[in-house]
């Protein structure tokens, strides 16, 4: 579904992804835990290109994003194929970054009518049902910023829905809401998991990795260093620096 | 000389006038409608990755900002007439003169109003699959008009005042109107004072029909 191979980032002469590798099958639930700047964002970012890499292939269900390669020649896609294979992945930002100039409704039909060209009128009962399993019925007509936190994310998670996506990515989707619309949220992004959606979380709530996830991978100082089972992971993991890591955020947690 | 409003209204000067607010008016319209098309191709250009691009919108922005407006219309309607043989009618200097100037300043405008949206919001229309454009136009820009309508407002208000510059190449615009009946009647006071009025009439409205935009606009919804 998604294969990661051996990329490398740099912002500048920083070196910030290295080496790292990752495979995603199909309908599985892989999140992405480290510390604070251990490159997790950058690495979910390049999924989609929206951090541009400079070494190493990505590949969602086989087709490359981003670099393509000729014999040995590396460049850039062209923009028309890169867009092309973006609006089958899926992603969710921590600050929503929904589309506050148009209502709730407006913001899901938007991508499905330019990129798709698909009928206001199918767009439209397409964002209805979307709206209803997130639980926003209610809300179709509304603005974004009439909004509670909770609520815009799932308006966001539907409007990458609306795309119907192979793979959704989540970057710490819940970490800018208060702490009492994380429930609502989460909950959205169980269902998802359970109708067998492929999804990348990073995110610091261990409580979901340990329920939700297939995998845990971990990173730090932009190498994965450990990925398995959450129940590995959380009770008996290989490397020393992520039971570091885990005694300070479960610590903390508790 | 005792003062007295009343001429203004003597023989033909308020038909002068009026007809040199008309000139004002239109001139000053046209020159803002070319000087927001060139603003934003200026500005989106200045923001170009294209390096050829977004230098030659550097150069228009430093030469047009970098000169004085006076001396760019004495270029375009005697120094083109007379060193390159190009012919510009008056007001057809005129409008391309305060239009060309007054679009360095809009271009500013519109690329100050676009960065200051969040980055977040191309990112989404991206990661969703609309093309670089396609997210321009119907989320960035959206958004970014309402920013730009209070700094608009200033340079719209500003390129009226200049249009009075246009007296000095034969535009017959309110300037040149009341200069010509005070060379008769020596009337300055009274004759400028009417100006003035007349000046801060057209500049009122603007900022009305501005302030109308931004209401507008907000009440539906980009509180942003
Ligand atoms: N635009 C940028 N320019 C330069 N360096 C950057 C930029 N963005 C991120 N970095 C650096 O890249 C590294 C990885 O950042 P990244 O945001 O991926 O970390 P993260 O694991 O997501 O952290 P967090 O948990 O705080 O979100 C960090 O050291 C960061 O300082
Ligand atoms: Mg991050």
């Amino acid at each position: 579904m998604i294969r990661v191979e051996r990329i490398n980032k740099f912002y500048g002469a920083v070196h910030v992804l290295k080496d790292v590798s990752l495979t995603v099958n199909k309908g599985e639930v892989v999140v992405i835990i480290g510390p604070s700047g251990s490159g997790k964002s950058t690495l979910l970012r390049c999924m989609n290109y929206l951090e541009p890499f400079q070494d190493g292939s990505i590949f969602i269900e086989g087709k490359p994003i981003g670099l393509i390669r000729r014999g040995d020649k590396v460049t850039e896609m062209p923009q028309a194929e890169l867009d092309k294979v973006r609006s089958e992945v899926g992603m969710v930002f921590q600050n929503f970054n929904l589309f506050p100039h148009r209502t709730v409704l407006e913001n899901i039909i938007m991508a499905p009518m330019t990129v798709r060209k698909t009928s206001r009128q199918d767009a439209t009962a397409l964002a209805r049902d979307l709206l209803k399993k997130v639980g926003l019925s209610d809300k179709a007509d509304a603005y974004p910023d009439n909004l509670s936190g909770g609520q815009k994310q799932r308006v966001a998670i539907a409007r990458a829905l609306a795309m119907k996506p192979k793979v959704m990515l989540f970057d710490e989707p819940t970490s800018a809401l208060d702490p009492e619309l994380v429930g609502e949220v989460l909950g959205v992004m169980k269902e998802l998991a359970a109708d067998g959606m492929t999804m990348v979380v990073v995110t610091h709530e261990m409580g979901f990795a340990r329920e939700v996830a297939d995998r845990v991978v971990v990173m730090d100082a932009g190498r994965l260093i450990e990925d398995g089972p959450p129940e590995k992971i959380f009770s008996n993991p290989d490397n020393p620096r992520t039971r570091l890591f885990l005694s300070k955020v479960l610590s903390h947690e508790a | 000389m005792q003062l007295d409003f009343l001429v203004l209204f003597e023989g033909n000067n308020f038909s002068a006038l009026m007809s040199g607010l008309w000139v004002t008016v239109t001139m000053t319209f046209m020159a803002m409608l070319l000087s927001s098309c060139i603003g934003l191709v200026v500005g989106l250009s200045r923001m170009s990755s294209n390096r050829v691009l977004s230098t030659l919108a550097g150069c228009y922005l430093a030469w047009f900002r970098g000169t004085p407006l006076l001396v760019q219309l004495m270029i375009l309607y005697y120094g083109l007439a007379i060193g390159m043989q190009i012919d510009l009618s008056a007001s057809m200097a005129g409008v391309l003169g305060l239009g060309m100037y007054s679009g360095a300043y809009v271009s500013e405008i519109v690329r100050g109003a676009i960065q200051s949206i969040d980055k977040g919001q191309m990112e989404a229309g991206r990661s969703l699959g609309m093309s670089h454009w396609q997210t321009m136009r119907k989320v960035i820009l959206p958004q970014a008009v309402r920013r730009m309508l209070p700094p608009l407002g200033n340079e719209f208000i500003a390129l009226t005042k200049n249009s009075s510059l246009l007296s000095v190449i034969t535009v017959s615009e309110l300037m040149r109107a009341g200069n010509l009946i005070v060379a008769n009647n020596f009337r300055y006071f009274e004759i400028y004072i009417g100006i003035a009025l007349l000046y801060f009439l057209v500049n009122f409205t603007i900022s009305k029909v501005i302030s109308y935009f931004e209401r507008k606009l907000s009440v539906e919804g980009a509180r942003a």
